[in-house]
């Protein structure tokens, strides 16, 4: 134990990072390739390699080496690899000792049985079962925010667990903003007459689909050496280790959503890839947040991947392996019925305008529920009331409303706003590109992705988690984070044109 | 499960039994993985993770904590706890011998020489793969000096995998096979076999491997296959167990190695569900664990029962290759005497010969007789003497197999004993069952099944390798059946 502290604590870090990250297999392992007769197994397995690397985290032997090392991360340069990955690790180390290893425990296994409960319940559109379920989800998360200093509003506390240091009121006002322009912008493109999306359902083999996702993929940068990509019913992206990027996509025989799940997912994945090697092993080897994440996601899916340019490139290519189907349909028909925007019940199905009310219905029953302005009972009342209001729809059942995601049973309460967060800072960051590179348009158009590629790598991935979220986009983008840019995008790309 | 200070000692020791054997399905499936599904830039945190992994598992079950226990617990009730504790204490006191660090070490050197030997047999470059197996060898010597009173270095590997095995006891058998099989191959080196000329497509050849697993007694919901260079098995927990086997378009390997998995998959499913998550829940040892690989692909699998049922239905995939070769031709040619440079890909006789070679260049290895550099050379000539065949190259030669790579030494001859095994217990087998060939014939493999899993598989670990040898046919290792039956086979 003669070790430089600094060294011991990279060491224990390490060892914590290669149990999580064990964990993280078993989980893509679950969804991917065990056997249903495997899951009792895992369920112990990986009850056992959580706990495990929480009690490594939380051991007294790392918070006394951070007491240590105080003087060694004020000495240092704050952007320096040492004061950060000091300051990040005290920070999640506060955060997981304020919580009782049987509160974790009590949550996970509440988690497990309500998500169990979740998938007959949106079967059969039966909220009654569920509601028990929730009801103790809920419950926890309010023990959960007794365990940390009282918040300014109590759903900070649920917020900072996926986009730390973000407030509420921050978050309002933002979608405050959205909705105040969406909702008049999305009735506006509804006076203006549908657009025909019909040749976008079909028969679609999904072995070429497939094929098509990955030939995508590999224009962007996935390769065979570091990427892999699996059909699951949802699709996900996850690092099981530092240069292992695994994508999943869904693969429906009659659409080509798993095109655009192939190229969310890529920039997730894209993110993971570029962290800094140096990072490896640490707390600062991952993406720095989940509005972050999801902003690259989204940079992907719908800054190139729907774009004129994008298509202009790959369109022949899809009317090459689908000629029955769009033998007849124009470039630019084709690009319009992608972008089309339409009021619907299902989030995951929702265009680029619309998605973000689905998320502010949600952030807004989050905060009623757990702060007690709203019953679990009178959920679905509430939840189909605010629809209508929102989206001017009627949600003919549950399982096409309330119990559509599965988050919430998971417990995950505060992660939604980080998607609708995530398309917001997608256009900051991609203005700032754009200001670097120029006009990205002709190289899309080649099918070239590489310069964008580079620029987000070298300008966000390599950071990773070790500025806060805030410092992060205040870095990449020279503001705060601000719904502006993307408004402007939203309204320029698709407000109806005046005659 | 809560289990507390206050709780009795044996119940504490299941729980502490119970993590670890979480952690070794965690370890399992990173195995699995990385040999299945892993990309391969994927290979260095993988070894990082597999280290960690280990050697957690290791200083928790090495543990005072674990040793006082098992003091206390000097005798118990039950046939099943008393098995239960036998083989923690055995496995406790070899595992306090070796450091914690060593474990890791030896862990992450795995990772790493096994993506290194990959790259070094697509290329047939030894010398990029000699470095990690001078490493392993340096590794597995340190390893071996954590048991000074073992006065025979290669008997501490042994007992890694052979409970109760000596060297001086392999040697003996092995001096009796080779005694009796140089001749036996020399005497069919002319013989004129019918050989098999493809193509076999791949999906055909998988379609038939499942045909054969389907009537085995695999299901989708407790197993899957994959396609994999290295055929191998794995179980990870109750109700998930892994086979993958390899499909090349030239032959017909992949229906036998297929059935080979299926053997030690089978094995590990049938074990009794109660000695879940506990040390009694695997196979008792390598060798009997490949009798019943080799049971399934020799004994069953290159049958004239089997065939006769099979036969028919493998002709319909493949009509352009096997529409004219009747059954006899195509039973002879799947087990014709056949002198060649893979292992894996050898009869039931040549193996031995394969086996041998390596069990020996082990031991020079370690006692530094052979260095590494003279190691492809050394392997060439021995080659030839026994088996009368030129290697062309180290990736036809020495650098076939990936044992190595991974620091298994001593396991090789498990393989050959698993042959005399096999077949010790399947004349017990039919001693009690009889007329397996026309069982086979109608497609019938249960009563086979049944019996194993009632005479070995359910058993797990409960009884030490030789008891349960003991206990199934009624003697010790005895290589004499084995060769009657090849000199019948073959006569």
């Amino acid at each position: 134990m003669t070790k430089r502290p600094f060294d011991r604590l990279r060491k224990r870090l390490a060892e914590v990072s290669d149990l999580t990250k064990a964990a993280t297999l078993l989980v893509w392992d679950q969804r991917v390739m065990m056997p249903p007769g495997g899951s009792a197994a895992r369920a112990d397995a990986l009850g056992t390699l959580s706990r495990l690397a929480q009690e490594c985290f939380v051991a007294p032997e790392i918070g006394g080496l951070l007491e240590e090392l105080r003087g060694l991360e004020e000495s240092c340069d704050y952007d320096s690899f040492e004061a950060s990955l000091i300051r990040v690790t005290r920070r999640d180390y506060e955060k997981a000792t304020r919580v009782p290893p049987e509160l974790v425990g009590e949550m996970r296994r509440a988690a497990a049985l309500a998500l169990a409960a979740w998938g007959p319940a949106k079967e059969d559109s039966d909220f009654e079962a569920f509601r028990p379920h929730l009801e103790t989800n809920v419950e926890l998360r309010h023990r959960y925010v007794d365990c940390f200093d009282p918040p300014q509003e109590t759903y900070d506390v649920l917020l900072d667990d996926y986009e730390p240091d973000m407030k509420t009121a921050e978050v309002r006002q933002i979608f405050d903003g959205l909705k105040e322009q969406l909702v008049p912008l999305i009735q506006e493109i509804g006076q203006a007459g549908e657009i025909d999306d019909s040749f976008l359902t079909g028969s679609f083999d999904p072995h070429e689909q497939r094929e098509l996702g990955l030939e995508i993929a590999r224009r962007f940068g996935y390769t065979d050496e570091e990427w892999r990509l699996d059909q699951t019913p949802h699709p996900f992206m996850t690092t099981p280790g530092f240069g292992d990027i695994r994508l999943t996509s869904n693969l429906r025989p009659d659409d080509l959503s798993s095109l655009f799940a192939t190229m969310h997912e890529f920039g997730h994945g894209a993110y993971e890839w570029g962290v800094d090697p140096g990072f490896a092993r640490t707390p600062l080897g991952s993406g720095v947040s989940l509005g972050v994440h999801e902003s690259q996601s989204r940079t992907w899916e719908n800054l190139v991947g729907r774009s004129r340019s994008f298509w202009r490139y790959f369109y022949p290519r899809l009317q090459e392996v689908f000629p029955d189907e769009f033998g007849a349909v124009d470039e630019e028909m084709f690009y319009r019925a992608v972008n089309k925007v339409h009021p619907s019940l299902i989030r995951i199905d929702a265009d680029e305008v619309t998605y973000n009310l689905h998320i502010i219905v949600r952030f807004e029953l989050e905060q009623e529920l757990i702060e007690g302005r709203l019953a679990v009972k009178d959920l679905p009342a509430a939840w189909n009331a605010r629809m209508h209001e929102y989206l001017g729809v009627e949600v003919p059942s549950d399982a096409h409303g309330v119990l559509q995601d599965m988050h919430w049973a998971a417990g995950s309460l505060g992660y939604f706003p980080t998607y609708a967060l995530g398309n917001v800072i997608s256009v900051q960051i991609w203005e700032r590109a754009l200001e670097d590179l120029g006009d990205l348009d002709d190289r899309f158009e080649r099918g070239e992705f590489g310069d964008l590629l580079e620029w987000l790598h070298l300008h966000l991935y390599v950071l990773g988690r070790k500025f806060t979220p805030q410092e992060t986009i205040e870095r990449v983008t020279g503001s705060r984070i601000d719904a502006e840019p993307y408004l402007r995008y939203l309204r320029e790309k698709l407000a109806p044109q005046p005659a | 499960m809560s289990v507390t200070v206050d709780s009795p000692p044996l119940e504490r020791l299941k729980a502490i039994l119970a993590e670890l054997a979480d952690l070794r399905h965690a370890e399992t499936i990173l195995d699995w993985d990385s040999r299945v599904s892993m990309p391969p830039a994927g290979a260095h945190a993988r070894a990082d993770a597999s280290a960690t992994l280990t050697r957690f598992m290791h200083e928790r079950f090495v543990s005072d904590e674990v040793g006082e226990l098992l003091a206390t617990l000097e005798s118990v009730d039950g046939e099943t706890d008393t098995a239960l504790i036998r083989v923690t204490r055995r496995e406790w006191e070899r595992a306090r011998r070796v450091p914690s660090e060593l474990v890791a070490e030896m862990a992450h050197a795995a990772g790493v020489a096994v993506a290194a030997w990959d790259v070094a047999k697509a290329a047939s470059d030894f010398a990029s793969f000699s470095p990690h197996l001078e490493r392993q060898l340096e590794l597995k010597q340190r390893y071996i000096a954590c048991f000074p009173e073992t006065e025979t270095a290669y008997d501490v590997l042994l007992e890694d995998y052979e409970e109760g095995m000596t060297t001086a006891e392999v040697v003996a058998v092995f001096d009796r096979l080779k005694q009796e099989l140089v001749p036996l191959i020399e005497q069919h080196r002319a013989d004129d076999d019918v050989l098999l000329k493809g193509p076999f497509p791949v999906e055909r050849q998988q379609e038939a491997g499942r045909l054969v697993l389907d009537a085995f007694g695999y299901d989708s919901t407790n197993w899957r296959i994959d396609e994999t260079p290295h055929p191998f098995a794995s179980k990870t927990g109750a109700g998930d167990i892994r086979l993958t086997t390899h499909t090349d378009e030239n032959d017909l390997t992949s229906l036998f190695s297929t059935m080979h998995e299926f053997g030690h998959g089978v094995y590990e499913f049938e074990i009794d569900d109660a000695f879940a998550r506990t040390p009694l829940d695997r196979g008792t040892s390598s060798a009997i664990h490949e009798s019943q690989s080799r049971t399934w692909e020799n004994l069953v699998g290159r049958s004239h029962g089997f065939w006769r049922w099979f036969y028919p239905q493998l002709q319909l995939l493949f009509p352009e290759a096997l529409g004219k070769v009747n059954e006899e031709s195509f039973v002879r040619a799947v087990s014709a005497i056949r002198p060649g440079l893979i292992r894996g890909d050898a009869d039931e006789v040549t193996y031995a010969l394969h086996i041998i070679l390596r069990f020996e260049l082990e031991q020079e290895l370690l006692s530094g007789a052979v260095a590494v550099r003279d190691l492809p050379e050394t392997w060439n000539v021995r080659m030839k003497e026994y088996l009368g065949v030129d290697v062309p190259d180290d990736a036809h030669g020495v650098l076939q197999d990936m044992h190595w790579s991974v620091g298994f030494f001593g396991y090789f001859p498990t393989y050959q004993l698993g042959n005399v095994i096999s077949v010790q217990i399947w004349e017990r087998a039919r001693a009690d069952l009889g007329g397996l060939e026309e069982q086979f014939a109608r497609g019938e493999f249960s009563p086979l099944r049944d019996w194993l899993r009632d005479e070995i598989y359910r058993h797990g670990s409960k009884y030490p390798p030789r008891e349960l040898l003991r206990r199934v046919t009624g003697s010790e290792l005895d290589p004499e059946p084995y060769l009657e039956y090849l000199r019948t086979k073959f006569a």
